[in-house]
């Protein structure tokens, strides 16, 4: 027996091992392709607190035509002498791509906290943190004064020689500007004055368009959709997951199939007939008992209740004070009360009075009954 | 034929195979081809199962509660060795332990396997079904055939009220007037005279007989010999409901039916009664005659008591009290004690029994047994909380009603025996024993 139960959990331990394989390389796919995009930082195409819909929006309705790019190399071919490149995001460059960008014609507005800094923005240096928050321009820029305070600050900037500093926060300005082999270089400590959250309040609306809306043309770099798609910056053709997958592999889930089917085969066999047999009927002999108990409870019916305890007592009583079988309840009482001792009254009460009134008064009554039976046992 | 778990596992092991292989497609149809014609190999190979012959050996009959050893011979005709298992499939309730025993029969030889069963309640079992599986060489496949081969077991009723039947005897010996205690025999007929002892009681002594001798003769007196007993079981709806705890496992929680406790008592009682030297005879009624036991002697009246017994089971339908009484009276010509098992179920007494019950009591003497239920007296105890209050009315109720039908019955005359069910054989052939030292067979 214990032999038969191992090998059989073998077996099942075996088959679920199988599908279990076979689920998961179903399941790969799936798995692999990721789930619904969130919300993407500073991405002209994104509505949510994060997203740079807003200012888009805004610059297109001044005329300025923006222009999403997710590669370096879509970039650079998109610039040209009258446009403004922002790079929000350049967490996906390496520092070839981010080498080819800064060679590109054309200004620049660049976020302070990206990699390859030196190389987007030679000659700015970090000096530390710095606070978020609302700051006073405090410098000459035409743009920051005509849009007063605005929501800056993150890192701490300084220029080259002969750079423009303003909103200072730390030991250096939120924002360096800068002129460099005949284009302008903005950097921002921070950036989030230009999302969607923070463009209503202050100047800050103010201060992205002036920024950002200093040329015709913006040329918006953003993170790209899916970054493995484009790594480093190649011009790979995008590739879905199913080009990646051998193609052994998709013939293997089809003989993976066939296992399955031959398992199933092997486990819808039945080792014969399945064996019936007509056995009795099971009913407990005291569901009706029980079944008038419940009945007695669903209709509170406590004098009938009150009744059955009564005349089972008076009947048990009869015998033992040598009264009839035919006894009527008061002889019973009455008899009861003269061998006990007790005053008739109460007695008769209780073997032949009134239905009791609650619930608790039966269960007192039946209480009573027997100790009344146990007093004229006793006595 | 049938596949084994060998195959599938193949089966998976290809898709490495197909994985790895330069022609992944190609891959899949070899592994296909393959995988076919190995099964196939493995089932042309595989021991023939077509020509397998079987006998059965052994027990008959079990007691219910203990276990029968059945043995299942397979004979291998063929020219290759059967390996694989076999199913020897009964009834559920037969309680067949073994489900599949691992089978090798080399060609030309036979093997015997046993089944051992524990059945969980009366009645025949029958084995349905033989069922071999023979694997290939490889395991890969194998040939399955299902074969009958018939057995029935009878499973008998347990008797298990048989320890009391010493304590009985002994009674029944003292009534006799052969107890080693030498009392003096208390039965009606009378036996012998022999030499007044000191001891025995003076108002048995014969005068008449001590005149013709010199010596004091008494009179012994034994109990009254081949008298009838007809035990009348019911086998109606009231005899279905289940009481008490069953004293063979795998019966379920809900207890034994009635009728399993009646038969108990019936048997107790008719093994003291064949040892009294009456005749009992055995009549199951509800409807129609269920089954009958007449005319045998006293060796053998407890061996066919029990083997009429054991496929009895409870008809649901109202039992047909004046056909039974008819069935009772065209049976029992003489004065017999007609014992009644049933319920003493105060409605179905009313409209069924009472009113035939005169033409019954008038030539017979007529005992009622009924197994009552120790669920209504646990609730008629029940006190504390309302329902328990509630429970306990409705369990006095029908205790009352029971009471009532006794007293209705005593009144025609009958003896009424209503006990718990462990305790009803012992009451009911106590109930016997009093009437028979009474002298009212």
């Amino acid at each position: 027996m214990t032999a038969g139960t191992s090998g059989r959990a073998r077996q099942t331990a075996r088959v679920t091992l199988l599908a279990a394989l076979v689920l998961v390389v179903a399941a790969l796919p799936v798995l692999l392709s990721g789930g619904p995009s969130g919300g993407r930082a500073l991405d002209p195409a994104d509505t949510s607190l994060n997203g740079g819909a807003a200012l888009a929006r805004l610059l297109e309705a001044h005329g300025v035509q923006v222009a999403r790019v997710e590669t370096p190399a879509a970039a650079v071919a998109a610039a040209g002498p009258h446009t403004l490149l922002l790079v929000t995001e350049a967490s996906f460059l390496n520092r070839d791509a981010a080498g080819r960008i800064a060679a590109a014609f054309g200004d620049r507005l660049v976020v302070g906290s990206v990699p390859y800094l030196d190389v987007l923005a030679p000659g700015v240096s970090r000096e530390g943190e710095a606070r978020t928050r609302s700051r006073a321009p405090e410098c000459t820029l035409r743009e920051a004064v005509r849009a007063g305070n605005a929501y800056t600050g993150g890192v701490s900037l300084t220029g080259p020689p002969g750079a423009t500093g303003c909103y200072p926060a730390g030991d250096g300005h939120a924002l360096v500007r800068y002129a460099a082999d005949g284009h302008t270089v903005t950097v921002l400590g921070d950036a989030s004055f230009l999302t969607n959250l923070r463009l209503a309040e202050d100047g800050n609306a103010a201060l992205a368009l002036n920024l950002a809306g200093a040329r015709a043309k913006l040329i918006w770099l953003a993170a790209p959709d899916d970054s493995a798609e484009t790594g480093g910056g190649t011009d790979e053709e995008a590739r879905s997951l199913g080009d990646l997958i051998p193609a052994g592999v998709k013939w293997a889930v089809i003989q993976l199939a066939v296992a399955v089917a031959v398992v199933a085969l092997w486990r819808g066999r039945r080792l014969g007939p399945v064996v019936v047999e007509r056995l009795p009927v099971v009913v407990r002999a005291a569901e009706t008992v029980e079944g008038r108990g419940r009945l007695y409870r669903s209709r509170r019916a406590r004098d009938r209740a009150a009744l059955a305890l009564r005349a089972a007592a008076a009947d048990r009583l009869a015998p033992r004070l040598g009264l009839r079988r035919t006894a009527t309840p008061e002889e019973v009482a009455v008899a009861a009360a003269a061998r006990t001792g007790r005053d008739p009254e109460p007695v008769l009460t209780l073997l032949c009075g009134p239905p009791p009134g609650d619930d608790t008064a039966l269960v007192a009554l039946a209480a009573h009954l027997d100790t009344l039976e146990r007093q004229v046992r006793d006595s | 034929m049938a596949l084994t778990g060998r195959a599938g596992l193949l089966a998976a092991l290809a898709a490495i195979v197909v994985l790895l292989a330069p022609e992944p497609g190609l891959a899949v149809l070899a592994a296909l081809l393959v995988l076919v014609v190995l099964v196939a190999a493995d089932l042309l190979l595989a021991g023939a199962v077509r020509g397998l012959r079987f006998e059965r050996d052994g027990e008959r009959r079990v007691r219910l509660g203990q276990s029968a050893a059945i043995g299942l011979i397979v004979d291998n005709p063929g020219r290759r060795r059967v390996r694989g298992v076999l199913r020897d499939a009964w009834q559920p309730s037969a309680g067949a332990a073994s489900r599949r025993a691992a089978l090798d029969v080399p060609p030309r030889e036979r093997r015997r396997l046993v089944t051992t069963l524990t059945p969980t309640r009366r009645g025949d079992r029958e084995a349905v079904a033989v069922t071999v599986r023979s694997v290939g060489p490889l395991g890969l496949a194998a040939r399955q055939r299902t074969f009958h081969v018939p057995w029935t077991v009878r499973v008998l009723p347990p008797f298990l009220s048989r320890r009391h039947l010493p304590a009985r005897l002994a009674r029944l010996r003292e009534l006799d007037g052969r107890h080693p205690a030498l009392v003096r025999g208390q039965g009606t007929e009378f036996d012998s005279l022999r030499e007044y002892v000191v001891g025995d009681d003076v108002r048995s002594i014969d005068w008449r007989a001590s005149a013709r001798r010199s010596d004091v003769v008494v009179r012994t007196w034994r109990p009254e010999r081949d008298r009838r007993v007809l035990i009348v079981l019911d086998t109606g709806r009231t005899s279905a409901g289940r009481v008490g705890v069953a004293p063979v496992p795998g019966s379920g929680p809900s207890g034994w039916p009635r009728l399993d406790w009646s038969m108990d008592a019936a048997l107790l009682l008719a093994a003291l009664a064949a040892r009294a030297g009456d005749r009992v005879d055995f009549l199951a009624y509800d409807r129609a005659v269920r089954a009958q036991v007449s005319g045998a002697s006293r060796t053998e009246v407890l061996s066919s008591l029990v083997n009429v017994m054991a496929p009895i089971e409870a008809e649901l339908v109202e039992a047909d009290a004046a056909g039974m009484v008819a069935a009772v009276l065209s049976r029992a010509r003489r004065r017999c004690l007609v014992v009644l098992l049933t319920d003493l179920n105060a409605a179905a007494m009313r409209e069924g029994l009472l009113p035939v019950l005169p033409s019954l009591s008038s030539r017979h003497m007529v005992l009622v047994a009924s197994v009552a239920d120790p669920r209504v007296a646990g609730m008629a105890a029940g006190r504390g909380t309302a329902e328990a209050v509630y429970d306990a009315a409705a369990a006095e109720r029908l205790r009352g009603e029971r009471r009532e039908i006794t007293a209705v019955l005593r009144r025609h005359g009958v003896e009424v025996v209503d006990a718990l069910p462990e305790d009803v054989a012992p009451a009911l052939a106590d109930a016997y024993l009093a009437l028979k030292a009474a002298g009212r067979l």
